[in-house]
Parts: structure tokens; C-alpha cells; sequence
């Protein structure tokens, strides 16, 4: 219900240097697959959904992931990082329509 | 000789069929109706109903709560819908109740709640998303909001998690006990294509299987709400849920929203989980 594109990324409060830690990120996206029908007219809904996310920790391409329509409405990920530097984690999805969305995370090893 | 007994059969057929039924529902329904409402005895008391439920999905849901709630966004919406000037009065709701609501902590456990003034001065009960249009017009002279649609779902969250983690306390005496009494009344009235009632699901078969979930006793369905559902893929209010619920029992009309009907029966399950910390947004199933 809120706007499309608005992204949650959650870290663990305290982190310690070089930790394995649980990244996990949600964001608002109705992810059509394409073969809904309208319940008005009949006709096909169009795809409507992420097909790309890019996950950079600091200056490094960390993780890269191809979605499909198989990904359910308002997706939600949990990856795992090494946290060993502190950097910005940036996460940017882009979707099968040229929107692209992206949000940011400092992360603190102590 | 075999006809004999064929024909013996054939007249004893709506005898066996009847006494058949009966233990289900044919009999209790013209005895109740007769009474008019009637108090079921409750199926399953709270906490064996959640070591139940522990047991059956472990704790799936509020993992995935845990994780992250998809409402949550619908908060911030509300929360910033709070705080923007809207209508030709040049106020916002942040104007008159305080930077984060900060006025409005604690009000809303108190809801739905008696006002003398609804209803074109009958009185009746007030919910919050009427109060939060009645606002809007009187007091910010701005358009009322459509009930079940966003902006009103986000704000009336926002307002209601201001109150977070502290026990419904919904008053039912006074005058609002004749609303209350009504309440109960619609919460035990049969509907639909198979005469059901809330009450056989969250009271009389309570704790029971339907599908693959177990039917929740009464106080434990007013606590979280508004509420992200899985099956909605959103987040909506209370009386939404009751349309979806009373959709399925299949009657020839679904009440609309902030009708008596809806209010009453609000109340009345509100009321069903007063002394429950209220825990909104809520995420089910």
C-alpha cells in the first residue's frame, strides 16, 4: 500500500569487525507476473516487476541477482556479508520497466 | 418381500437424514433464533489455543513479522500523512494533537467508544477512522477520506500505534451497553448461505480446525488492528477483515464500512480483547 520503491534494509545493532552478519532487506513492489487477468476487463495485467538487484559493500559489487516473476509482491531477501570494513552497503533494484530504486546502510563493525 | 423393507426404507429415509443433521446445526439453529442471542460456551481458552497454534506452525508468522513487516511502511506513510496541512484551514492533525501525536498516546485503546454526538445526535458508537473524517471536516475543513482506502488505513495506524503495548480497556458499560448488547447480537446473528455466525467459529468451535488454520477464540481477534494479511498482500482495518469473513459465509448483502452493524459489531470485539496489550500493526495469515 505505501508507494513503490520504498526500501528496508535491516543490519544487526552491534556488529563486530569481520562477523558474518544477516542483511535483510524488503521493498514495496506489486512484482506482476504478467498472467493475472483484470477482473474488469478481461484483459492481461501487464508485467510489472524487479528483474535486477545490485548489492555493493563499499566500492565492491558484492552480490548481483536476476529476479523473474516467480518473486512474490513486496519481496524480501536476507543475504549474509562479512562485515570486515566500514563502508555504506548499498542496495538498487531496477525493475522490467526502467524504475530504479536504491537505499543505503552504514555499517559499524566495532 | 424386498419391497417391503425398500418401502419401509424410503419412509424412514427423512427421519435418519434429520437426526443425522441435527447433532450439526438443525436443531440448536431454530432453538437459538427462537432465544435470540445466546452465549456459546467457549471452545478453547487463550494460551492452550496458542501452545496449540505454537505447536501446529511454530512460530512462522512472527518470524516473518520479525523480519519485517510490510505495514511498517504503511506507517511512515501515516505518520507523514500526520503531519501534512491539508484541507482550507491550513492545520494538519500534528497542528492541533501535537508533533508525533504526541496528544493522542494512549487515546486510542479507549476505542471504539460511545459518542453522543454520532449518528445526527442519536449517538452511536465512534470509531477512529469516523472521528478522523469528522476532524478533517470540522476542524481542518478538509474532503473526509474514503473508508478502507490508504491515506485512512496509514493514519489510522499511525494514530492507533501510539498506544502500542498497552491494554484495550474499551468501555461497554453505561450508554454504551445497548450498543454493546447489539454488537453481541450481529456477532451471533446467523448468516448466509449456511446460517453461520462469528460466534461457532470463535467461540462454540473455537481451537478447531478450519482448512488448515485453527479458529481463534474471540480475544484474540481485536488486538492487532489495522493488519497486514499474506492473503491481502496489504494492510487494512478491522471492519475490512469482517467484510472478508462475512463474504465467505455467502450472505446476499455485505454490511458496509462505519455502518451500526459494522460499529457495533467492532465494539463488540474490541471490547472481547479488553485487558490484551494492543500490538498493531498486526501480520497474519
Amino acid at each position: 500500500m505505501a508507494e513503490i520503491g520504498k526500501i528496508m534494509i535491516k543490519v544487526p545493532g552491534t556488529i563486530k569487525k569481520g562477523e558474518v552478519i544477516p542483511v535483510k532487506a524488503m521493498i514495496v513492489h506489486p512484482m506482476e507476473t504478467g498472467q493475472r487477468k483484470d477482473a474488469k476487463t478481461g484483459n492481461l495485467i501487464p508485467e510489472y516487476y524487479i528483474n535486477d538487484v545490485k548489492v555493493y559493500y563499499g566500492n565492491d559489487l558484492v552480490t548481483s541477482m536476476n529476479w523473474g516473476l516467480a518473486v512474490s509482491t513486496n519481496p524480501f531477501i536476507t543475504f549474509y556479508l562479512k562485515a570486515d570494513k566500514a563502508a555504506p552497503l548499498k542496495m538498487s533494484f531496477k525493475d522490467n520497466k526502467g524504475g530504479a530504486f536504491e537505499q543505503t546502510v552504514q555499517i559499524n563493525p566495532q | 418381500m424386498m419391497k417391503k423393507i425398500l418401502v419401509l426404507l424410503l419412509l424412514a429415509a427423512p427421519i435418519i437424514l434429520s437426526s443425522a443433521n441435527s447433532t450439526v446445526s438443525g436443531k440448536d439453529t431454530k432453538e437459538e433464533s427462537a432465544k435470540g442471542s445466546q452465549e456459546y460456551v467457549m471452545g478453547v481458552d487463550v494460551k492452550e489455543f496458542e501452545k496449540e497454534y505454537a505447536k501446529v506452525h511454530g512460530n512462522e508468522l512472527k518470524k516473518m513479522e520479525e523480519d519485517g513487516n510490510p505495514a511498517d511502511f504503511v506507517l511512515d506513510d501515516g505518520k507523514a500523512m500526520f503531519h501534512k496541512v491539508d484541507g482550507s484551514k491550513g492545520k494538519s492533525c500534528a497542528s492541533c494533537h501535537g508533533e508525533n501525536g504526541a496528544k493522542l498516546k494512549g487515546i486510542a485503546i479507549s476505542y471504539p467508544k460511545y459518542d453522543a454526538s454520532v449518528d445526527g445526535g442519536k449517538g452511536g458508537i465512534l470509531t477512529i477512522p469516523m472521528q478522523i473524517n469528522i476532524c478533517r471536516e470540522k476542524d481542518m475543513g478538509a474532503k473526509p477520506w474514503a473508508y478502507g482506502k490508504n491515506e485512512i488505513v496509514a493514519v489510522e495506524l499511525f494514530v492507533k500505534s501510539l498506544s502500542n503495548n498497552m491494554p484495550i480497556k474499551v468501555k461497554t458499560d453505561g450508554p454504551a451497553s445497548k450498543f454493546y448488547e447489539a454488537g453481541k447480537k450481529n456477532f451471533y446473528t446467523r448468516l448466509g448461505e449456511w446460517n453461520w455466525n462469528c460466534a461457532q467459529c470463535h467461540v462454540k468451535y473455537a481451537g478447531r480446525y478450519s482448512r488448515q488454520e485453527l479458529l481463534p477464540p474471540a480475544p484474540l481477534l481485536g488486538d492487532h488492528w489495522p493488519s497486514y494479511r499474506l492473503d491481502w498482500a496489504n494492510t487494512n482495518t478491522i471492519q475490512e477483515r469482517f467484510k472478508g469473513c462475512i463474504k465467505n459465509m455467502r450472505p446476499k448483502e455485505i454490511p458496509e464500512f462505519e455502518t451500526e452493524f459494522m460499529r457495533d459489531l467492532e465494539l463488540y470485539v474490541t471490547a472481547q480483547a479488553n485487558g490484551r496489550l494492543q500490538h498493531v500493526p498486526g501480520f497474519r495469515r
